[in-house]
This record gives C-alpha cells, sequence and structure tokens, in this order.
C-alpha cells in the first residue's frame, strides 16, 4: 500500500517530465546522433539544400501521419491510405478530363469544373474512410482486416477507372497549378507549407482540445472512455474520416505535382506512415505518442533513407533498411522506457 | 400464468430453432458459396470469350489448371488458419514466400539438386519462423506490427539477392536455369496433378487433424480465446505462439518453392499479396477475427473460393478488374462472418 502511493506520488511530483516527451526528446537526441554519422560518412550531406530536402521531400509521409498517428494512439491501424491517394488521384482527374474529347477512352473524363472536381475526389476519399469507420466502430471488425480490404478496394478503383494505367491527357492546366507552384524564391512547395499548416493544427488539436485529450483516453482504455461519457464509436469514425481526407489532400497534391493520376501510386506509403509513427514513438499498447514525435520520426527515416541514396545503395536497400530501424526503434524506445521506470 | 409459461416457452424454443439453424447456415454455407460460384462459371457463356475458347469453366483441362496455380496457398491457408485461431497474425508470409523463391531458384540455378535445395529453402523457413516468434512472443510486439516490420525484411532481402538489373533470378545465356524445376509443380505425376499438389492435399490432411485431434489444435483455440485462462490452465503460451509462427515460416516456404518451380524462376514479388489471400480464405471459412475458433478445412474452401473467383473472372473481365474483385471479396467476407458470428457473441 505505502509503495504504491509514493510510487503514484512519485508520477506526479511536478517538473517531471511525462513519458511521451521524455520519447519525444529521446528520439531527437537518435535524430541528432544519426545526423551526425550521417554528415561525417555521406558526401555532401551537410549541405543547407540538402536539409531542407530531408524536411520538404517527405511532406506526403508527414501528412498521412498526421491521421495514421491519431489512429494508432487509440489501438487502431489505417492501412488503406496509400489506396486512398492513388484513388483521390485518379478520381480528381478524371473529372477534370474533358468530355468526349479523343477516341482514346483513357483521354475521355467527366469534364466537371475544378472545384467541384476536387470536392467530389475528396469526398470519395471520405467515403473510403467512411467505410473503414462502419466496420471498425459499428460492427467491431479488427482494423487492420478492414482497413487492407478497402486498401485493396480503393485502388482497385482506381485501376479500373485507368485501365490498370494512367490518365494524363486532356487536363486542364489550372490542373497543375496547386502540386507545382513554390513560394517565391525558394524550393519550398505549397504542399509543404500545407504539411506545416497541418502539422501545427494536429499539434493543437493533440494539446489543447477535448477531442484530442480523449484520443487519449480511448487508447489507454476503451471501456473506461465508454464509461465515462465518451461516444468512442463516434470518435474513432471522426478519426478515419479525417485520415481519410489527409490522405485524399495528399492524393490531389500528388496527382496535381506530376498532372496524371496513376493507378500505382503511393504503393506502400501505408507502410511509411506507419514506421514514422512508431519512429515517433507511438505506441498501440497504450494510447501514447505525440505528432510531433511522429515529425521526429518522419526526419530520422528520411536522413536513414536519403544516406543510402548518397551512400550509392541500391534502391533495394530501402525495404531492409526501412524493417530493420523501425525494429531497432521499437526495443530502443521500450528500453528507454523501462531504465525511465525502475 | 400457465399461458404466459407456455408463451415463454415457444419463444425459447422458437428461439433455440432458430439459434439452431443458424448453426447449421454456419457450418454449411461455405460449400454453397463455393458450388454457386462454380456454377455461375459454368452456366456463363464463357465460351465466347478468348481465353476460354478452349473450353468450360469446368473442362478437365480448366481444373487442372485452376488446382495448379491454387498449389500455394492450398499449402499455406491451413497453417495460417491456425494461427489466426490463436489469435494471432502473420502479415509476412507473402515476402517469405518472395524470400524462399528467390532463395530456392539462386541455388537450383548454381547446381544444387532438388532435395538438398528444399531442405535448405525449408530450414530458412523455420528461421523465418522464428524470427517472427521471438517478436511477437518474446518481445511482446503486436503481432500486425511486428509481421509488417518482418515483410519489409524478408522483402527487402529478397530484392538486394536478386542481381541489379534483373527483376527476378533466372536463366541468362551464361547460366541456364535446369529445366527440371518445373517437375515440382508443373509434370504430371497423376491424374494430371504434380507433386506439389499431393504434397498440399498431405499438408492438408495433417493440419485438419492437428487442428481436430492434437493438443496443438486444441491449444490453440484456447489461447485465442482468452489468452489470461490459457496462460492460468497452465498452457505455455509463449512456446505454443512460437511453434505456431514457425509451423507458418515452414509452410510459406514450401508455398514459396511450389510458386518458383511453377515459374521457373525466383520473382522477389511473387509472395506479394499472399497474406491478403489467405485472409480472405481464413475469413471465408468462418473463423473468428479474434481467434478462439475455426476449421483448417472451411479455411481451404474458402482458398478454392479465391482461386475461382480470380480465375473465373480473369476470364470475363480485364485483369485491373482483379483488385477491385478481391478486396470486394474480403468485405464480403467481413460481413458475412460477422453476421454469423454475432450469435454467439450475444449469447
Amino acid at each position: 500500500m505505502s509503495v504504491e502511493t509514493k510510487q503514484a506520488r512519485k508520477i506526479t511530483v511536478g517538473g517531471r517530465m511525462s513519458n511521451e516527451s521524455f520519447l519525444t526528446l529521446f528520439m531527437i537526441g537518435v535524430l541528432v546522433v544519426l545526423f551526425g554519422i550521417a554528415c561525417a560518412i555521406v558526401p555532401n550531406f551537410y549541405l543547407p539544400q540538402n536539409m531542407l530536402n530531408l524536411i520538404t521531400n517527405n511532406w506526403y509521409i508527414i501528412i498521412l501521419g498526421i491521421g495514421v498517428t491519431f489512429l494508432l494512439i487509440t489501438g487502431n491501424f489505417d492501412m488503406s491510405v496509400g489506396g486512398v491517394i492513388a484513388l483521390t488521384g485518379v478520381l480528381s482527374v478524371y473529372f477534370c478530363q474533358g468530355a468526349n474529347v479523343s477516341r482514346n477512352v483513357l483521354a475521355n473524363g467527366l469534364g466537371l469544373p475544378y472545384g467541384l472536381a476536387l470536392g467530389l475526389a475528396l469526398l470519395c476519399a471520405m467515403g473510403i474512410g467512411a467505410i473503414n469507420a462502419f466496420f471498425i466502430a459499428r460492427l467491431k471488425v479488427p482494423s487492420i482486416i478492414v482497413t487492407l480490404g478497402t486498401m485493396m478496394l480503393a485502388r482497385g478503383i482506381a485501376q479500373v477507372i485507368t485501365r490498370g494505367a494512367q490518365r494524363n491527357t486532356s487536363l486542364p492546366d489550372v490542373f497543375g497549378v496547386v502540386g507545382n507552384i513554390a513560394i517565391q524564391g525558394t524550393s519550398i512547395k505549397f504542399s509543404v507549407v500545407i504539411m506545416v499548416l497541418l502539422v501545427v493544427a494536429a499539434f493543437i488539436f493533440e494539446r489543447m482540445t477535448v477531442p484530442g485529450r480523449r484520443t487519449y483516453l480511448i487508447g489507454a482504455n476503451a471501456e473506461a472512455a465508454r464509461l465515462s461519457g465518451i461516444t468512442v464509436g463516434k470518435h474513432i469514425t471522426f478519426l478515419y474520416l479525417t485520415s481519410a481526407l489527409l490522405a485524399g489532400i495528399t492524393g490531389i497534391l500528388l496527382a496535381s505535382e506530376f498532372k496524371a493520376g496513376v493507378s500505382s501510386r503511393a504503393m506502400g506509403y501505408e507502410f511509411d506512415a506507419l514506421v514514422v509513427a512508431l519512429l515517433g514513438g507511438v505506441s498501440i499498447a497504450g494510447g501514447f505518442g505525440s505528432v510531433l514525435g511522429m515529425f521526429v520520426g518522419a526526419v530520422i527515416l528520411s536522413v536513414v533513407t536519403t544516406s543510402a541514396t548518397g551512400l550509392l545503395l541500391s534502391p533495394d536497400w530501402q525495404f531492409t533498411l526501412k524493417g530493420i530501424v523501425t525494429f531497432i526503434a521499437i526495443l530502443a524506445q521500450r528500453f528507454a522506457l523501462d531504465r525511465r521506470k525502475g | 400464468m400457465n399461458v404466459k409459461g407456455a408463451k415463454e416457452e415457444s419463444i425459447q424454443t422458437q428461439l433455440e430453432r432458430s439459434r439452431a439453424v443458424r448453426a447449421n447456415i454456419k457450418k454449411l454455407y461455405i460449400y454453397f458459396v463455393l458450388a454457386l460460384i462454380v456454377i455461375i462459371f459454368s452456366v456463363a457463356k464463357l465460351g465466347q470469350v478468348e481465353m476460354f475458347g478452349r473450353g468450360h469453366f469446368l473442362s478437365p483441362d480448366s481444373i487442372i489448371n485452376l488446382l495448379r496455380t491454387a498449389v500455394p496457398i492450398l499449402t499455406l491457408s491451413g497453417a495460417f488458419t491456425l494461427l489466426m485461431i490463436s489469435g494471432y497474425i502473420d502479415l509476412s508470409v507473402g515476402s517469405a514466400m518472395s524470400l524462399s523463391a528467390v532463395v530456392f531458384a539462386l541455388m537450383i540455378l548454381n547446381g544444387f539438386p532438388f532435395l538438398p535445395a528444399l531442405v535448405i529453402t525449408l530450414i530458412l523457413g523455420i528461421a523465418m519462423g522464428a524470427l517472427n516468434g521471438l517478436l511477437v512472443m518474446k518481445l511482446r510486439i503486436t503481432p500486425v506490427i511486428a509481421t509488417l516490420v518482418t515483410l519489409s525484411l524478408f522483402k527487402g532481402i529478397a530484392l538486394l539477392i536478386v542481381p541489379d538489373g534483373l527483376s527476378a533470378i533466372k536463366g541468362s545465356a551464361e547460366k541456364v536455369m535446369p529445366p527440371w524445376i518445373n517437375d515440382y509443380a508443373r509434370k504430371n505425376v497423376l491424374l494430371g496433378m504434380p507433386w506439389a499438389f499431393f504434397v498440399a492435399l498431405a499438408v492438408i490432411a495433417i493440419l485438419v487433424i492437428v487442428q481436430r485431434k492434437t493438443i496443438l489444435g486444441k491449444y490453440a483455440a484456447a489461447m485465442g480465446g482468452n489468452r489470461t485462462a490459457a496462460e492460468l490452465s497452465g498452457i505455455n503460451v509463449v512456446k505454443m505462439g512460437w511453434l505456431l509462427y514457425i509451423i507458418v515460416g515452414f509452410f510459406a516456404v514450401l508455398a514459396g518453392v511450389a510458386r518458383a518451380s511453377y515459374m521457373s524462376l525466383g520473382d522477389p514479388l511473387s509472395g506479394d499479396g499472399m497474406e491478403l489471400d489467405n485472409i480472405i480464405a481464413v475469413l471465408l471459412g468462418g473463423t473468428a477475427f479474434s481467434g478462439g475458433e475455426g476449421s483448417v478445412a472451411k479455411t481451404i474452401i474458402g482458398a478454392l473460393i479465391i482461386m475461382c473467383v480470380t480465375t473465373g473472372l480473369m476470364t470475363v473481365i480485364p485483369a485491373y478488374w482483379q483488385t477491385v474483385a478481391k478486396g470486394s471479396v474480403l468485405l464480403f467476407a467481413v460481413v458475412l462472418n460477422h453476421l454469423l458470428i454475432r450469435e454467439k457473441v450475444k449469447a
């Protein structure tokens, strides 16, 4: 009894960092060390442009990571984000393409106005999110199974619309603007700005709003959350819709950047999004993790993959590296937390 | 009072009857689904389609072809079912298949005889299963995450083994792939079926017996039903889980060898999507999502359903419909599974 209270007091003593902040700091430390090593052995790694690229080249993974992080905190997976990107990209192109302009089927679309096309594409993305939410929140099916199914569904629809290839002709000029404009005088794209805005918004949501804190409660103990009056199903639904929406935004930006709707776009991004969340210390076990940590995780992954490329390793190394890095990160974080407890 | 009691009783019997009907449906529906699909594809005028000019969906040729291509999933899905019954999951099976296909093809290409190559690849499979077991059971990493990590790892290694500039391990001008690599999965042994098919049948038979008659099957169900209770009643959950992962790794590799032999090359992407096919087969077979109950035999029927649907669809609609079809079948299986299992949860 006395031991318990002592421990309880130990945790509540003011000034002591929360485990989340501790892990984020820990991963920042790892990042700094990795960065130092990379600067030492990879040629030209220290150049400012390269450092900027580390963040700006990964904007899509970070945007996806936001949705995946929140879901992971509640103990749910979203493996459908890659498929949703492909679907939204293809759909936005399909809606924008002029109607009856060519005898080539892939050149003909619906000829909708630009804004309407994007809106509809985003709605379809959220439709996939709604399917996820329905199965997971209502039917209580494990999220991994459902989202793998919707991943195939979304990518499959994209493949049907593009006949397994891509659509890239008879697009209005305005379509390629969003993904390609940059801040004047810099190489920072509009997409990166959106990414930063979304991360800030997610950070505020996580730290300062009631729903944000509820996310953690649900993850820590869904039953307790339900008993204390949180409508868990509604909240999960909201998070899945958000995740799908974020993937949809990413899909439109990518489609605009390449001015094409490619059905094989974003293959494996769901895994990358999961990896950056895990690198950032998100734990599926107990309502644990943060968007800031995910951001740090994304930069770590970026440092590792960029170094691999800089060292002229074959691209085939990427899969192996991601696997090893994630594995080490999970173990290191657990070790760090155990040491801290003891 | 009396009337009320009788009424209650009749409601009771009605309830019981509906429960019995539901249980029967649950027991038998999968055979109907398979029969229905076969009938649909047989009745549909596939003869008009170019690819099926050779004959009917039920012609011996097409049945033999279907079963030969189904060998990998038939070999693997039984073990996968056992693992899912115990409440765990292995998403790395596809990558394990790819890696074993690559390793096997590489050894054959470099002059290994069939049996040593097979044995070494199977040992690799045991090692891969043991690695999954280590991550999930010993280090207690969530199964989904642990096996996703190994998925990436195995796939990466497979890609690294294949030399730069080649898409797969295959014969070239300098090194010829021995033609007998085909023998295992293509050469007619009996009734037009190759060795690999009979191996798959034997595997299925063994796993059905393991699930129904041995202690491993009972333990798997106990673990999936309630892990804590299983632990408290003296089952060594860690050891059992580890064993199940090793079994899955072993059969994933056997499936990979069959695939490599069938295609006579080691493709590092050949196993992609295998985990999904297996999940679909297991869910169609009525295994509960969270484990605790299920049947190896029904999973095999589920696997045949997938093969019929994919092969059948390939003959009527373009290949790019394949993914949508599979995704829909998966979600359909989830709904079906939910409807049939709901009863048990309520009771």
